[in-house]
């Protein structure tokens, strides 16, 4: 769980998980240079189709995040429910913002 | 305008080159509450945020709201609307809904917020994925003639978000198909009160992550990369802009 909210530091059972997240890293934080290193990496170990779609997701998400709280929308119940009470907690998601000040 | 990326040598899948190019149209046409040239002008204005030095300032601060100054604009975007694409684009974490209501209430309408959001997001995703994939951001396009529709669903209501939003029994047939299947979590109804800029929306961000039909099911090997590398890139990206959602 944590290797989501404080990135890849452990064992996980995704392949290239590390690798993945840095790309999401760098992609964040708009580090062309990082960007191009990652990006690279990715061609090489999955493929130019990967990297197509690492980029397509990443790219997602920052929409999906700017709708969600610019619009405010509750968060419980988000994905399809599966988020619970215990996993925002475990999860760290309960030191977001916008639940830590409620 | 077909989009391209010609910095690139790699082969960009179909259905995100015409996605892209549908939103590019969408973009530059008349909206509901905004006209062309304001919906290209927020397009710019996103990408005005990467230089702003107070929106620097104002994500390094403890709190946003304990940092005064202007943020660097070259639109002719009100200050309210420069304000809220800067907040929006730079600090989306840390929105509340009193803030939203100071920006309503300051004179953009609901609608007209509600637009920005969803445009806000968009280009958002065609930027991100020209950066992602090591290309320049793709030119804006011209704005189309032509006045906003102005409509706004009888359903839309203020309740459980901090905007307008229609619930699933609450559309109407002028609102067109708001809820096609059955995905309606709050993700899918936050620009409802919209409804075309939700589809505008929506038409590229399902071929960027997965089709609605296929978020719940897990097994699914729609990409060229397996269902957990994309969820793990999701959570991170969400996680790195302190989403809750």
């Amino acid at each position: 769980m944590s290797d989501v909210t404080g990135g890849v530091s452990g064992e996980t059972d995704i392949p290239h998980a590390e690798l993945l997240s840095a790309y999401a890293e760098a992609v964040y934080h708009r580090d062309g240079g990082l960007i191009a290193k990652k990006q690279a990496e990715i061609r090489q170990i999955l493929g130019d189709a990967a990297l197509v779609d690492c980029a397509a997701v990443a790219s997602a998400f920052h929409g999906f995040v700017r709708v969600a709280d610019g619009t405010g929308i509750p968060y419980e119940g988000a994905g399809g429910g599966t988020d619970t009470t215990d996993l925002r907690s475990e999860a760290g998601i309960d030191q977001f913002y916008r639940i830590a000040g409620e | 305008m077909t989009i391209s990326y010609p910095q690139s040598d790699l082969t960009v899948r179909d259905d995100l080159i015409n996605a892209q190019t549908r939103f590019w149209e969408h973009l530059a046409a008349p909206g509901t509450w905004l006209s062309g040239a304001e919906r290209v002008a927020i397009a710019a204005e996103v990408r005005n945020v990467r230089h702003c030095e107070f929106c620097k300032i104002q994500i390094d601060a403890l709190s946003p709201n304990s940092v005064q100054g202007t943020h660097q604009s070259d639109t002719d975007l009100s200050p309210m609307m420069v304000e809220v694409i800067h907040r929006i684009v730079n600090d989306p974490g840390r929105l509340t809904e009193s803030w939203v209501r100071s920006a309503v209430d300051s004179g953009i309408s609901n609608g007209a917020y509600v637009e920005t959001v969803g445009l806000i997001a968009t280009v958002m995703i065609m930027d991100t994925f020209a950066a992602g994939i090591g290309h320049d951001d793709v030119p804006l396009p011209q704005p189309a003639a032509g006045d906003p529709i102005r409509y706004t669903p009888a359903g839309a209501k203020r309740a459980a978000a901090w905007v307008p939003i229609v619930e699933p029994e609450d559309v109407t047939d002028e609102d067109g198909e708001l809820y096609p299947g059955t995905r309606n979590a709050y993700i899918q109804r936050a620009l409802s009160s919209v409804p075309a800029t939700k589809h505008g929306y929506w038409d590229l961000a399902v071929v960027n992550y997965l089709p609605a039909e296929h978020m719940p099911n897990f097994d699914t090997d729609l990409r060229a990369i397996s269902r957990n590398q994309i969820e793990l890139i999701a959570a991170r990206t969400s996680a790195l802009h302190g989403c809750a959602y």
